[in-house]
């Protein structure tokens, strides 16, 4: 059990001390980008190398927009524009 | 009538008249469920984020089309079908599509550039 919680706790340390603290809402205030599931470069803001999805608390998103962006990451990653996870990506 | 925007993924080894040929097919097939077609999308052959049916690449079409609720199962029987659709994806649009078409439109450029 011990090694478990170890081994854990790095791992996720390390992925938020690479993310600063973004203070506000990217997409409430500034741009105007719209979230959508074929703009794979701005959704590349929100994923980590793993591929995994950045949680709101690193990347400041309010919760509609964390939806948002969720649900387009998902399509995305159905139709292989994003990466399920950095493992099997041959190229 | 409903917005829908279809995205499908050709197998890299169809090009040329084989892959227009199956473009076209499915133009057709929507024209035959009295569908309007609102956009079609070419993107070209894409490098995939995950190996699909064992292939790298694929070409990328997408369709954005107005039509009955019912038109969608049939559509997607029809890809079903094909076996050099390697992957598709239908998806609602809540909001209209017009207003990507005039922004696609106002800054042709912009957008020719987000296509890349």
């Amino acid at each position: 059990m011990a090694e478990r919680s170890t081994s854990g706790a790095p791992a996720k340390r390390s992925v938020r001390r690479r993310f600063s603290r973004r203070k506000g809402c990217r997409f409430c205030a500034d741009s105007t980008l719209k979230i959508d599931y074929k703009e794979v470069r701005n959704l590349r803001y929100f994923v980590t190398e793993r591929g995994k999805i950045v949680p709101r608390r690193i990347s400041g998103n309010c919760a509609e927009h964390q939806r948002k962006i969720r649900e387009a990451i998902k399509r995305a990653r159905n139709i292989a524009l994003l990466p399920f996870t950095a493992g099997h990506s041959l190229d | 009538m409903r917005t829908y925007e279809n995205i499908m993924i050709v197998h890299p080894d169809k090009v040329g008249d084989e892959y227009n040929a199956i473009v076209e097919k499915f133009k057709g097939v929507l024209s035959d469920l009295n569908a309007n077609l609102l956009k079609v999308d070419e993107w070209g052959a894409r490098k995939l984020a995950y190996p699909v049916k064992k292939q790298g690449r694929g070409s990328y079409v997408l369709t954005v089309f107005e039509g009955e609720p019912t038109i969608i199962d049939e559509f997607e029987r029809r890809l079903r079908l094909d076996e050099s659709i390697i992957k598709f994806q239908t998806v609602q649009l809540e909001k209209g599509f017009v207003e990507d078409d005039s922004a696609a439109a106002a800054e042709e450029g912009q957008g020719a550039e987000e296509e890349e």
